[in-house]
């Protein structure tokens, strides 16, 4: 049988009050955290182009991200195949992460693409 | 993966001539002289398709979610590695509750 080496992926990590697990692998965590900010950050350069393109101005474009990102979340919820427990350790994890970060580049490809179509 | 890459490109590709669709129609809109209240009919549909095309490669180019528990399938460490001298086995990991019916997978 061959061996292969294991190189420390598997790390004992406890916390108390959000979840039931023990112990979790925590590189594998890392991997769903980074998956989710990937795809909130580029949904929201394209919701920021696509508002700009449309013409919102004001509150009508805070609104329109806020869809946007309630949309991302079920539709994160629903790659994770609804059991959150396998995936996260909490809730909070998966639906409010990388929020305001997404906001401030949505903003700033709001702006770029308004200027763009409306203004030049 | 590379599908949902080109998926990706495809739907930035659509967004941008929804952008310059748009741009030509405001040059129209300053010759007549008309207010700008929203863009055409097309040009709201082809945003939507565009978006919804990104929405499927923001989900599907990352990867996937991978399990974090520790005794499920495929986080098992069923060989050991040769540096056999470095390996502690008498730490904390002893207060866990023992699994017994544990298959070897070879």
């Amino acid at each position: 049988m061959a061996v292969h080496s294991e190189s420390g992926s598997q790390e004992k990590k406890s916390s108390n009050g959000v979840n039931e697990l023990l112990t979790f692998n925590a590189e594998n965590m890392q991997n769903n955290m980074k998956i989710i900010y990937y795809s909130r950050t580029f949904l929201s350069i394209i919701g920021g182009v696509v508002a700009g393109i449309l013409g919102f101005t004001g509150l009508k474009g805070f609104v329109f991200y806020l869809l946007l990102m309630a949309v991302t979340s079920v539709v994160l919820v629903a790659k994770a195949k609804f059991s959150i427990q396998t995936y996260f350790d909490s809730w909070n994890r998966v639906l409010l992460d990388g929020f305001l970060g997404g906001l401030m580049s949505f903003v700033l490809f709001w702006t770029f693409a308004y200027d763009i179509v409306h203004i030049f | 993966m590379a599908l949902g890459f080109a998926i990706g490109v495809f739907g930035v590709l659509i967004l941008f001539h929804a952008a310059y669709s748009t741009i030509q129609y405001r040059g129209l809109l300053k010759i007549t002289e008309e207010e700008f209240s929203g863009p055409p009919f097309n040009v709201v549909i082809e945003l939507s398709l565009g978006l919804v095309l990104c929405m499927w490669a923001a989900l599907t180019v990352p990867g996937k979610f991978l399990s974090i528990h520790p005794d499920s399938e495929e986080n098992r460490i069923v060989s050991l590695p040769a540096n056999l001298d470095f390996m502690i086995f008498n730490h904390r990991g002893k207060v866990f509750p023992v699994e017994m019916d544990l298959k070897l997978k070879h």
